[in-house]
């Protein structure tokens, strides 16, 4: 079964890169713009495997929807979510992962970087 | 890959590196330049072969070399070895050991010493007081490499691939712009220097930092042929205690060809166990 990952970020650019590699390493891709719209989804979708991850986002960040998304006992362990960001300071990273984030991207990323991130979250995907 | 640009990085790199690429390696060009050309928003390596070509003065031309040339250049790299030391090596080595007792590991060709740091990541994590316990000397044979393996300063990129962040945030400390650096604590348990595995000198040279009970010598071998391969082996075994353990890269060395060790599987991959000297 193929499994969803949504994507959320606020730039255009960034979640049509990461789509790509994704979809190519055998992923159904579900786009998101900001926090709130991806707390959506995720309620639509529960069964999304996934979430890569932007923070610095207008309406909602993604430290904010990560936190309240894990609020929801459903959500408390899955979705695996990968922060994907600008932000490359340590305090920042603590503070992630304390919110329940299970790994970290800083940006830039390439398609290697994703599948590292990938086996060490534990998340199958097509190899070539 | 076009019989013209395997020639062609064949001959570049033969006389750049004094690396020879014989065509049973293509896979090797393959593995280890796909990335690059991707980086480089290159679309395969017919196109990067024909950049390196057009410029071959260029810092791409640069970045093939030290591509073929490098060696070990993610933390954790296949994983498996570091997997293999925790849940078997280590506990087998401890037993029985004095409170002031060593295991001495060489990290063979540690390059820009990632390998080296992953060993020390996962000594002490698996180790009660490894700074005690725990030796561990990282050799190559280009001193460029060394001098960046001893400052234990990596890219945002380098430190990425392949470490969990967990172990970033708890190993590495943030340095000039968006370097990481290693922490003192794992620094105090390494050494490195410089050593040439086919030197024929090669074991008294490391005589004060051995014998060894573990050793790493990964993807270095399949630059050797037979013969070299066979020196190279029994030179090791000399600097080790029986009983201790060679982790080679897959399939770089052949069962049967080597009577002084045995082979132990390992999630599928085999590690060496030296029987006699």
């Amino acid at each position: 079964m193929t499994q969803k990952v949504l994507v959320v970020d606020d730039a255009r650019v960034v979640r049509i890169s990461l789509g790509r590699i994704l979809k190519k390493l055998g992923f159904e891709i579900i786009e998101a713009e900001n926090g709130k719209e991806a707390y959506e989804a995720m309620n639509a979708h529960p069964d999304i495997a996934l979430v890569m991850l932007d923070w610095n986002m207008p309406v909602m960040n993604g430290y904010e929807f990560l936190v309240a998304m894990r609020e929801q006992e459903r959500f408390s362990e899955n979705p695996r979510v990968i922060m994907v960001t600008t932000e490359t300071g340590m305090p920042s990273m603590l503070k992630a992962l304390a919110a329940g984030a299970d790994e970290y991207i800083m940006k830039p990323f390439d398609e290697s970087l994703v599948c590292d991130k990938l086996d060490i979250v534990g998340i199958a995907y097509n190899r070539e | 890959m076009k019989p013209a640009d395997f020639a062609f990085l064949r001959d570049f790199l033969r006389k750049e590196s004094g690396q020879f690429i014989e065509e049973n390696k293509i896979y090797l060009l393959k593995s280890r330049l796909e990335p690059l050309a991707r980086r480089h928003s290159l679309e395969g390596l017919e196109a990067l072969v024909a950049q390196v070509k057009a410029r071959p003065r260029d810092t791409l031309a640069r970045q093939v070399v030290e591509a073929m040339t490098t060696n070990e250049t993610l933390f954790f790299r296949d994983k498996y070895p570091f997997d293999a030391l925790s849940t078997v090596i280590f506990p087998e080595l401890m037993q029985g050991m004095s409170p002031n007792g060593k295991i001495r590991i060489w990290s063979a060709a540690c390059s820009r010493g990632q390998e080296t740091y992953s060993i020390a990541m996962t000594a002490i994590q698996s180790v009660p007081s490894a700074e005690r316990h725990i030796r561990i000397l990282g050799t190559d044979i280009a001193d460029a490499v060394l001098a960046y393996a001893e400052e234990g300063i990596y890219t945002q990129m380098e430190v990425q691939r392949g470490m969990p962040v967990k172990q970033l945030v708890r190993y590495f400390e943030q340095h000039e712009g968006t370097n990481w650096r290693i922490r003192e604590e794992l620094r105090t348990m390494i050494s490195f220097r410089m050593a040439n595995l086919i030197a024929a000198d090669l074991a008294v040279g490391l005589r004060m930092h051995g014998p060894f009970d573990i050793v790493f010598c990964r993807n270095v071998m399949i630059y050797f042929d037979v013969e070299d391969r066979k020196k190279v082996i029994d030179k090791i075994a000399q600097t080790m205690n029986v009983g201790g353990y060679l982790i080679t890269g897959t399939g770089e060395l052949v069962k049967g060809e080597h009577s002084q060790w045995d082979t132990q599987r390992f999630e599928g991959r085999p590690i060496w166990k030296l029987k006699s000297k």
